[in-house]
């Protein structure tokens, strides 16, 4: 089994749900983060015009951290690379901020109502 | 690559990525969480508090930084009081970049 990190924007997240359930996986966790990345956190991600005033009241030109959602989900081996390609196909923008994907594995699952352990338990 | 979550305190938390930056690790996502340790939450008086507000700091790196981050986070999270959190690293086999698809950190 592995378990997949995606932090992707915030407002792909309905897209991106969506897409996965077609696919077979409705089971998603999704937490509110905040984070940033190369780009040491960015001001031009957000599409709107900061007028010159407000920029210089700030003490930093730049938002130190940028809200993001992310999306874990546990799946056999041999889904990943289904997921990974679909949670790129949804959420490229081909704009920085994009997001990130990570492949963790994981050792074992338990199913809390039946007491099923293992792949059974995250089918 | 490694994955390494680290449980802060609150206050603490914008000085470890502060330091983060300094030594080149800019990129990390930090959630707030609740949680409690050996001690059992934290009796003020006589009210109980069983869980406490923390900041977890996730951030991924190459096997040959994973000393260096974790000895930094323990430098800038350090107070000597119970509560200064822990650090756990876990493996990452696979890391994507989403506008590019390509692999890698």
């Amino acid at each position: 089994m592995k378990e997949i990190i995606a932090i992707i924007r915030p407002k792909k997240i309905g897209p991106t749900k969506d897409a996965l359930e077609k696919l077979g996986f409705p089971s998603v966790t999704v937490a509110s983060v905040l984070g940033r990345g190369k780009q040491r956190g960015i001001a031009g991600e957000i599409s709107c015009d900061i007028s010159q005033e407000v920029l210089l009241q700030s003490n930093s030109k730049r938002m130190e951290y940028i809200p993001k959602r992310e999306l874990s989900i546990v799946v056999k081996d041999s889904d990943v690379d289904t997921i990974v390609k679909t949670i790129i196909d949804i959420n490229q923008t081909c704009q920085i901020g994009d997001g990130k994907i990570f492949i963790c594995p994981v050792d074992n699952a338990v199913r809390v109502r039946t007491d099923e352990e293992g792949e059974q338990a995250v089918l | 690559m490694k994955m390494i979550r680290a449980i802060v305190r609150p206050e603490a938390a914008d000085g470890v990525t502060a330091g983060l930056g300094e030594a080149g690790f800019f990129s990390l996502t930090k959630m707030h969480v609740f949680g409690r340790g050996k001690q059992k939450g934290i009796t003020a008086g006589t009210i109980h508090y069983d869980e406490l507000p923390k900041t977890m700091i996730m951030i991924v790196v190459e096997d040959k930084d994973v000393d260096k981050v974790i000895k930094l986070i323990k430098y800038k999270a350090y107070s000597g009081n119970f509560g200064d959190g822990k650090v756990f690293i876990t493996t990452v086999e696979d890391a994507y970049t989403v506008r590019t698809g390509s692999k890698g950190l």
